[in-house]
């Protein structure tokens, strides 16, 4: 009997676009569709892709209740043995995606596997997820629907897969009783000589690479700080002076807003190439709010604002980028004596 | 790349054939670079659009080589190259794209 797999695609692998048909409801498709061609031939006759579910990255993330839903719905319809989502490789929101299909389907108790670039923030939305490694963009697809099949095997097999580091997927955070070879004091001391000696050596307790951010205390009256403008967005000043990157970014800028009511079409642009950028260089006003916040300066509502906004492309950034970038912003506006800082939602 | 460039590429290589076709390209990311590299030869890597399974084989360029910018009418070029020359880092584009032929066995 061969596998029967379910398999879940955002809008642009399905090949019916990228951001601006991102709202596509989702919908299901008998069989496979675009790289579901490539993972039914890695299945080769043991496993047949039986249907696609296709939904828009936006529709996913910004009606996320209906489209959880749909993938309950979907597989209740399809009853595969195995579901495989992406690989979504670094895209944030089809991670997310990708991430929630894996938890519908465990809830539905159906095995699942997906890929992910390491930092893809789909890791957060459901640690517990199967997800194998994967590269940053599409040309390491290959490699990652390989590791999906072998591990997707496993899973739908009703096998325990072993640790993640044995069988290759991410680690998910779970620890589970077992027997070593040796002590825990022996390969203690054995780690800390190889660390001594400079020889490579493997931790059993990996820190995690997302360290939690503690929110800064509340500010005790807005009505007398200097407020400093962030953003994430990459608005500019027209033609962009810094050469400011429209994704993967390293570094961030600073520019005057000293005598500036709002910010004009004329003046400003943004070079952000995470979304759809129009109406933000039609009216930049959108993702950095000067015309609000100087509407409230006027009222009295803020002591005063800043005379300069700090600005950064926050698409595909390396997160060690933007833990500096962040250290580095805070500094800036402390040393220009700014009492609380407005970052700006892209 | 994009289901639509593909399909005109594609489009292109069945009217013309593949032997005095050349794709400049024109992407700044050399990960973008190389997604799209590989699409135009050995196929979409995405399995996304028509060229996926289809092996081209086409030789590629990019629009930031000096060898490319000498080719075209300077005025040209400055009009609708001109802000991507000043704004990217062509240093970084054009190793990528040397290291892609290079992976690429020519």
């Amino acid at each position: 009997m061969t596998l029967r797999v379910a398999h879940y695609l955002n809008q642009f692998f399905a090949g019916i676009g990228g951001e601006e048909v991102a709202d596509r409801p989702p919908q299901s498709h008998e069989g496979p569709i675009g790289p579901g061609n490539l993972l039914a031939s890695l299945l080769g006759p043991d496993g047949t892709v039986v249907s696609t579910l296709v939904c828009g990255d936006a529709f996913f993330n910004e009606t996320a209740e209906e489209a959880h839903a749909a993938v309950a719905d979907w597989l209740r319809d399809t009853g595969p043995e195995l579901v495989v989502a992406g690989p979504a490789f670094a895209a944030g929101r089809y991670g997310v995606a990708c991430a929630h299909v894996c938890r519908i389907a465990d809830e539905l108790g159906i095995p699942a596997v997906t890929a992910l670039h390491p930092e893809n923030p789909g890791r957060l939305t459901y640690p517990k997820a199967y997800a194998v490694p994967a590269g940053r963009t599409a040309a390491s697809m290959k490699d990652a629907l390989e590791a999906i099949v072998q591990l997707g095997r496993l899973l739908a097999a009703g096998d325990a897969p072993g640790p993640a580091e044995v069988e290759g997927y991410l680690p998910r955070g779970i620890r589970r009783p077992g027997h070593r070879a040796k002590p825990g004091a022996e390969r203690a001391v054995e780690m800390l000589v190889a660390k001594l000696r400079g020889e490579p050596f493997l931790t059993e307790i990996p820190i995690d690479a997302y360290d939690a951010v503690a929110p800064a205390p509340p500010v005790a009256d807005v009505s007398r700080v200097t407020l400093g403008l962030v953003t994430t967005g990459a608005i500019v000043p027209m033609g962009n002076p810094d050469r400011l990157k429209r994704a993967s970014e390293t570094r961030w800028s600073t520019y005057p807003l000293a005598s500036r009511d709002e910010l004009t079409a004329d003046d400003y642009e943004c070079v952000h190439g995470g979304f759809f950028n129009m109406i933000a260089c039609e009216n930049p006003n959108f993702v950095l709010p000067l015309d609000a916040v100087r509407a409230l300066e006027r009222e009295g509502a803020i002591g005063r604002l800043a005379d300069f906004y700090c600005c950064t492309s926050g698409n595909d950034q390396r997160l060690a980028d933007c833990a500096r970038n962040g250290r580095e912003i805070a500094s800036a506006l402390e040393e220009a004596g700014v009492e609380a800082a407005l970052l700006v939602a892209t | 790349m994009g289901p639509e460039s593909q399909s005109q590429i594609k489009a292109v290589a069945d009217r013309f054939g593949t032997d005095d076709l050349v794709v400049v390209l024109g992407a700044a990311d050399p990960e973008a670079l190389e997604v799209a590299a590989e699409t135009v030869t050995t196929g979409d890597p995405a399995y996304a659009g028509p060229l996926a399974g289809v092996s081209l084989g086409l030789p590629v360029v990019h629009i930031l080589e000096p060898e490319v910018k000498e080719q075209v009418d300077p005025e040209v070029y400055s009009e609708q190259v001109g802000l991507l020359e000043l704004t990217l880092d062509t240093d970084a584009v054009q190793t990528a794209m040397r290291k892609l032929r290079h992976e690429g066995g020519e």
